[in-house]
């Protein structure tokens, strides 16, 4: 993971140096905000793997002689089908239409997107597939 | 199949397509401001704009010696290296670092003296003062463009004797009625630029130039050229504003001193006594009495 | 599902009934399929705007009103503007990655499958409300799609067209958030033991930097729309003229809006990385050049935003100028390395090659206008000009299009295990390529001369006619490209299967050892990884292990601008004798 932390790390660097630059050079409270919140942005993610590439031993990605065979085993979870991204995302544009439209079909796509969304967390925690 | 002749193909249909295109366009130059000479760029009418149009003419040398060099560089490669035998096995190179060197600075050292070039030309073009009020004192000439949907306003405020009292004289043009800029040839004109609803642009192309007008923008927004080229030039909005933005048009005459003041009379007999700014008080333009019409002082 | 069921369409798997197949596709999680469902959606949407364009192309090829009165106008342009843009363009790069990347990393799929498909839903229905403005009776959306205030707020577009257009924007605006932090989770945590980062190909780099430019770009475009969404909508006075709300709406626009071209364009140059060795039979030229490169544009991406502002007369110049002219050093770099791939090389020009070529060809002029139009002065005097349509035109479709195309027809075996017909992909090439450049070759012209961007109309003696006349020709001789090539998919299905692996024969990334298609989780078994090129490594190491020879430094021991490959030989020599027995 330190090849990614790097990464991240050198755009962290670009952005620190260059939002002071932008405010002294404009003054231009606008551009230099955004300046800094993406330069927090990659510090973020700069830190967040930076402090886990220091924790944890390589991974077979990370190293040059990683085998095939050294992956093996249970890679994770996938789900093999699921109709609740489909009713999220018809539950938010019905709340979108609402926004547009008018607040009682706003209010009618939050209610239905509550149950939506409780339906996608929830998926895997019963029936055939429960964890 | 043909490998050699989509290569062959490809550059002849280049060929046709760039020949063409130059033939036509050659053809179609009826109008002589528009030379294949300055690659279409409109005869230049001010000072300013000839600065403009030398960098353009420069530019473009540069940008053209460049594209000829890669595209030869990717034909070149097209020719040579195309396969000759299905069993072809070249060399396996995967880098050079002196020439990836080379085409990192070489670029580099492109680019800092285009940027030299650039800010030369640049403080040339914008040299008015950034305070408006001092920008129209220096200039002989202030005009306040207002431009609205969908029609320009021209309010004179200083340069002439005939604008004996403190008040403006003006002109306006709607999408129906093309009305006109008058400006004097060799006389500094300081514009501020209003707006009262949308974002327009002032754009006159023999200029060279363009600004935006900006809603409360109008502190900020002026710039002052000289005329140096008499003649009547065509002038657009060059900011999309709602639904007859196409329509939004206006002339600019650029003449002698005398036919300046001849036709800000007219306005006068004619009662266009201003300032004719849609949507604001008076008293809050900036640079329209007092401390902009220095001429009295 | 059983295991025959997921089997590609081999002889004797059971065929789906018509109920079960819409099935499949409303809840799958299967990054192959929902990657095809992008490309197909970003591919209608690339059809509706090109009808736009031609009805735009219509109007303008006389003077006078002819076709469609100016407000249907504005609506055309600010739509198929929007439509390229954001939901052909934008969409297109989440379908070629969400395809390739897991392949090329080795995953058995992407790290978050459903939030995978929920992004689709939301390009889906988010394009959809924001193309419904057509169906009200005050329009769509007419305010450009750059929907600069006030022009944009309730006062002077108080049609429905514009709260459809932001909102739905908003909408798909978020999946593609969510689609990119899919990526880079994928990205970094899912790749096959000995895919170190410096083994990845190029593609996949370019995925993970343009998905954090993503990140970067696409929560300022939607925090903007809430609040012009919130002025129209509220009462809010977020983009009031009094407090400096035009400028301030530029910059935010502008902040996502550059950056969102590099988004549109990384991903194809990506592309174009993955096909010029395989048919230039030579690895990539500057591996680790090609990285940097890629990064450095996306850094500098977000901070040359205020050259669409030049003529504003709010912002720095020389700051935005010189940020801008230094993003065309990396740019140029990526360029001589792509030459410097096919130099030496045994080229042959198949249509995956043929379309490449086209990009570099196109591409360079593109951005040679977009030095010109870096340095402000001469912005000035062009910018909103036809000049900056065919800047953008030639730079984006240059790219865009021509890579999508070239991306096609190189993964349409891997995709669908049928190989697209190479004859009517040469007429589908050249048909586009001679109808581009007559469409927007002359462009330049016109818009040196003084014909500004977005007009409806111009009037008979303004000099514009017969330039405006060969663009429209060529427009619709671009626009009859098309047809050869939905002849070719639908032709293509009842092709002869592909039965190999790699039926060009010199592929060198992962998904070209596993079969065309692949199966449900995308490998049954994976090679040895220690370099870019494992399938390569793995079909012909006799040819990989010339590279030892024609290079130095490859073993570590020096710099080399080469992908990591410590160990690679000894799994080369390994390969051989596995041939050889």
């Amino acid at each position: 993971m330190k090849a990614e932390t790097w990464i991240f790390v050198i755009c962290t660097f670009f952005f620190v140096l260059v939002a002071p630059a932008y405010w002294f050079v404009t003054e231009d409270p606008t551009g230099t905000s955004a300046l800094v919140m993406t330069a927090l942005l990659t510090m973020l993610v700069s830190f967040y793997l930076g402090f886990h590439a220091r924790k944890m031993e390589p991974r077979p990605e990370d190293r040059k002689d990683g085998e095939i065979a050294d992956g093996a085993g249970e890679l994770g979870f996938f789900p093999p089908y699921s109709w609740w991204p489909l009713w999220c995302a018809l539950t938010l544009a019905t709340m979108v239409l609402g926004v547009v439209i008018g607040w009682w079909l706003f209010i009618i796509g939050s209610a239905l997107g509550t149950i939506a969304l409780t339906g996608l967390i929830f998926e895997y925690y019963r029936g055939e597939h429960a964890h | 199949m043909g490998l050699e002749l989509p290569k062959r193909a490809r550059n002849l249909a280049l060929g046709v397509s760039t020949g063409s295109a130059l033939l036509f366009l050659s053809g179609c130059s009826v109008d002589e401001d528009s030379d294949v000479n300055r690659l279409a760029m409109p005869v230049p009418a001010s000072e300013e704009a000839q600065h403009i149009f030398d960098l353009w003419a420069w530019s473009w040398l540069a940008a053209i010696i460049t594209g000829v060099i890669v595209w030869a560089l990717m034909f070149y490669v097209a020719v040579k290296y195309r396969r000759r035998s299905e069993t072809e096995i070249p060399v396996q190179t995967r880098y050079n670092l002196p020439i990836e060197i080379f085409y990192t600075i070489a670029p580099v050292m492109m680019v800092i003296v285009f940027f030299f070039f650039t800010i030369d030309t640049q403080d040339k073009v914008l040299h008015a003062p950034k305070d408006l009020a001092s920008a129209n004192a220096e200039a002989p000439i202030n005009v306040t463009v207002v431009a609205q949907k969908w029609g320009w306003t021209f309010n004179y405020t200083k340069g002439s004797e005939v604008i004996g009292s403190d008040k403006a004289l003006w002109e306006a043009t709607t999408p129906g009625q093309i009305g006109t800029l008058w400006l004097v040839e060799g006389q500094p004109v300081s514009i501020d630029l209003y707006s009262p609803d949308v974002i327009h642009s002032f754009w006159v192309p023999n200029f060279l130039f363009k600004m935006d007008v900006v809603p409360g923008r109008e502190a900020t927004n002026h710039f002052t050229l000289t005329p140096d080229r008499a003649g009547t030039y065509v002038g657009r909005c060059a900011e999309l504003c709602g639904t007859y933005h196409s329509r939004m048009l206006f002339n600019v005459k650029v003449t002698d001193q005398a036919s300046f003041d001849a036709h800000l009379q007219e306005l006068r007999d004619q009662n266009n006594i201003g300032p004719n700014i849609p949507g604001i008080e008076d008293s809050q333009i900036a640079g329209l009495f007092g401390l902009s019409n220095g001429g009295e002082e | 599902m059983t295991a025959v069921a997921d089997a590609p369409a081999a002889v004797g798997a059971p065929t789906r009934t018509l109920g079960q197949q819409v099935v499949r596709i409303l809840t799958t999680t299967d990054h192959k399929l929902i990657g095809k469902l992008y490309l197909i959606t970003s591919f209608v949407w690339f059809m509706v705007g090109g009808v736009m364009a031609l009805l735009i192309r219509s109007e303008l090829a006389f003077p006078g009103q002819q076709v469609v009165n100016d407000e249907v106008y504005n609506q055309l342009f600010t739509m198929h503007g929007t439509i390229m843009l954001l939901l052909f363009a934008t969409p297109l790069f989440f379908g070629f990655a969400n395809v390739i990347m897991p392949l090329q990393i080795g995953s058995p799929d992407v790290a978050f499958p459903r939030l995978n498909m929920l992004s689709y839903w939301f390009f889906l229905f988010g394009g959809l409300i924001a193309a419904a403005g057509f169906l009200t009776p005050s329009g769509a959306a007419s305010f450009g799609w750059f929907a600069y205030t006030p022009l944009s707020d309730g006062i002077n577009s108080p049609g429905i067209g514009g709260d459809l257009w932001i909102m739905g924007l908003w909408l798909a605006g978020l999946g593609t958030i969510l689609g990119a932090v899919n990526f880079i989770t994928t990205i970094i945590c899912m790749r096959a033991p000995g895919m170190t980062m410096f083994r990845m190909p190029i593609f996949v780099w370019n995925t993970l930097v343009t998905s954090l430019l993503v990140l970067i770009a696409f929560p300022i475009l939607a925090g903007a729309l809430l609040s012009l969404e919130a002025d129209r909508k509220l009462g809010a006075h977020v983009f009031d003229a009094a407090n400096g709300g035009p400028i301030l709406w530029q910059h935010l626009f502008w902040f996502f809006g550059h950056p969102e071209v590099y988004i549109i364009a990384l991903p194809f140059f990506g592309i174009v990385t993955e096909i010029l060795p395989v048919f230039s039979r030579k690895p990539i030229f500057g591996y680790v050049g090609l990285v940097a490169a890629t990064l450095g544009i996306a850094i500098l991406s977000v901070a040359v935003w205020a050259h669409h502002m030049f003529v504003t007369g709010a912002v720095d110049l020389p700051f935005f100028a010189g940020m801008t002219f230094l993003i065309a050093v990396p740019t140029g770099v990526k360029f001589f390395n792509w030459i410097g791939t096919m130099w030496g090389g045994s080229l042959s020009f198949d249509t995956p090659m043929l379309w490449s070529l086209g990009f570099l060809t196109t591409f360079l002029f593109g951005g040679l206008t977009g030095v010109i139009l870096a340095s402000p002065p001469l912005d000035f005097a062009v910018s909103d000009s036809y000049f900056v349509v065919a800047h953008f035109h030639y730079v984006v479709f240059g790219t865009v299009v021509f890579a999508m195309f070239a991306g096609f027809y190189f993964w349409w075996p891997k995709m669908t295990g049928k190989m697209l017909d190479e004859r009517l992909g040469k007429i589908h090439f050249w048909l586009l390529f001679v109808g581009f450049h007559s469409t927007f070759l002359v462009q330049h012209w016109l818009g040196v001369e003084g014909f500004p961007r977005r007009y409806a109309d111009y009037g008979s003696d303004d000099g514009f006619t017969t330039l405006n006349q060969i663009s429209t020709v060529g427009a619709f001789l671009l626009a009859s490209s098309t047809l050869p090539f939905l002849w070719n998919v639908y032709k293509a299905r009842r092709g002869p299967q592909v039965t190999v692996d790699d039926p060009w024969g010199w592929g060198r990334s992962l998904e070209w050892a596993t079969s065309c298609p692949p199966p449900r989780h995308n490998f049954v078994s994976i090679p040895r990884i220690r370099s870019e090129s494992p399938a390569f490594d793995l079909h012909h190491p006799e040819i990989a292990a010339l590279e030892y020879e024609d290079n130095d430094n490859l073993e570590g021991g020096g710099v080399a601008d080469a992908p990591e490959m410590e160990g690679r030989k000894a799994n080369l020599d390994e390969n051989r004798e596995g041939n050889d027995a």
